[in-house]
């Protein structure tokens, strides 16, 4: 069972999926073949974990979260229907699964994260590595944008969707996408030069 | 304006979808606004920042819980399953051959209801054995299954789902590490009180299992919520665990605590030594 050497990468794998076999993939899992499932698990967990990481931040509750997106996968396979793309389908289910978790995490908030919350909120100034930095400051960036924007920015950025996607998944039109897109980076570049500016004296409030 | 075009068209540039003619308009336009020239690199400078973000691997964990959870489902599917799926097709062949006048079938309504009756005699007699060893291995099979989906339930992000998790922890006949363990993590860091009064009823039932009694009692500690702090209470001091004498002690000494759990710490205190 080593099925990790077949698929490399998500990104190298993408170019030579045939984007139908996604979809007939999810026709058998419909007709009862579950276990073909997997060939999903290892085409696409990888980038679901990285969409989860930078929504959340923390590696625990990302991987719970594609655990939890694979597992509704399999409890509403028969809604699935084959016009749309899988991965359109997959995110919107990956996206209603990060709400579900935010509204959880809300309520837990108030007992466990105001010890966690200043602990991960510091720079980690140490290392002098300058692309370190950068992924840092970028990540505290990305943090401060609101919720759909951060989501539109990261599905155009790394998860390879295309605009008309992300409005079929999102239920809006791709318009509107374009402009959340063109807000996004704007407000991120502002804040990662604020960022940048003030380090050390942190106005890191909202 | 221009200038107004182009902040339609940048999504797209950034992406590299802009057709050659569009762009060459693009260029053009750029080549004589500074303000927008400026503006494209700014933005094209963040969008390829970006690209600094490294893509992070997850755990070797996350593969083995999924296979895991596939596994469950299967087998969970083919019980489930052998019933449902060929029952619709037998539903569209029997239509077929049902006739179509009511008299004819009524009358084949009671042939069917006399020839059932008869063998349904006759197989009584046979099977009655037989039936009872495949409910023997079906039963095991089913609290297999039941753990499995158990441990999934108690994972899942509403309350009304854990809660059903915690019932189907307490239908197992041997519950496994697993299933304590899940039932333990979410007495400590359940968020929704029901669901967390619900695990304290749930591992009354397992509280002879290896651990379980030492982490009740410091399960007491940590409780906020007095309703979940009474039932502690009253569970440990049902078992007669002795090891609660010292967490209810300091129980007791809490300022803060609910004047109701302090008279029951007092009173299980009494009874326990």
């Amino acid at each position: 069972m080593e099925p990790k050497s077949i698929w490399v990468s998500p990104n190298e794998t993408r170019r030579f999926v045939d984007p139908t076999s996604d979809n007939r993939l999810m026709e058998e899992i419909k007709d009862g073949r579950v276990e073909r499932l997997a060939i999903l698990f290892e085409r696409y967990h990888v980038m679901l974990f990285n969409f989860f990481l930078r929504l959340t931040g923390n590696r625990s509750h990302s991987e719970d979260l594609v655990q939890d997106v694979f597992f509704r996968i399999l409890k509403y396979r028969k809604t699935y229907q084959g016009q749309s793309k899988f991965s359109v389908w997959m995110y919107q289910i990956a996206r209603n699964a990060h709400v579900d978790h935010l509204r959880k995490r809300k309520q837990e908030m108030s007992l466990d994260d105001q010890f966690e919350e200043p602990a991960s909120a510091e720079t980690p100034a140490v290392e002098r590595m300058s692309a370190e930095i950068d992924a840092a400051l970028l990540n505290r960036a990305l943090d401060r944008l609101p919720l759909r924007k951060k989501e539109v920015l990261l599905l155009s950025r790394f998860q390879e969707m295309k605009y008309r996607e992300i409005a079929e998944l999102m239920g809006c039109d791709i318009g509107s996408i374009k402009s959340t897109v063109h807000r996004a980076i704007k407000d991120l570049g502002r804040i990662y030069v604020e960022l940048q500016g003030g380090e050390s004296s942190c106005t890191a409030k909202d | 304006m221009y200038c107004e075009r182009l902040k339609d068209l940048l999504a797209d540039y950034l992406v590299g979808e802009l057709d050659e003619k569009t762009l060459a308009e693009a260029q053009a336009h750029l080549a004589g606004c500074a303000a927008c020239r400026e503006e494209l690199e700014s933005l094209s400078a963040i969008w390829t920042k970006l690209g600094v973000l490294p893509k992070e691997q997850p755990s070797a964990a996350l593969r083995s819980r999924f296979y895991d959870m596939l596994e469950a489902y299967k087998e969970g599917l083919k019980r489930g399953g052998i019933a449902a799926r060929p029952l619709q097709s037998l539903s569209s062949w029997l239509s077929r051959l049902v006739p179509r006048r009511p008299a004819y079938q009524l009358a084949l309504a009671l042939v069917l209801i006399i020839a059932g009756l008869g063998s349904g005699y006759l197989l009584n007699v046979r099977s009655r054995s037989n039936a009872r060893f495949e409910v023997a291995t079906l039963k095991h099979e089913v609290n297999d299954m039941r753990r499995t989906v158990a441990v999934s339930l108690l994972k899942q992000a509403s309350p009304s789902e854990r809660l059903m998790g915690v019932s189907w922890s307490v239908q197992l006949d041997r519950p496994g590490d697993e299933i304590i363990a899940a039932l333990l993590e979410t007495l400590d860091h359940d968020s929704n009180v029901n669901v967390r009064l619900a695990a304290v009823d749930a591992l009354y039932l397992f509280y002879d299992h290896p651990e379980v009694k030492e982490r009740l009692v410091r399960s007491l500690a940590g409780q906020t919520s007095p309703l979940v702090q009474l039932s502690l209470i009253d569970l440990l001091v049902g078992i007669r665990e002795r090891r609660a004498v010292e967490a209810l002690g300091q129980l007791i000494q809490d300022h803060k605590i609910n004047p109701k759990v302090k008279k029951r710490a007092e009173l299980g205190l009494a009874q326990l030594s």
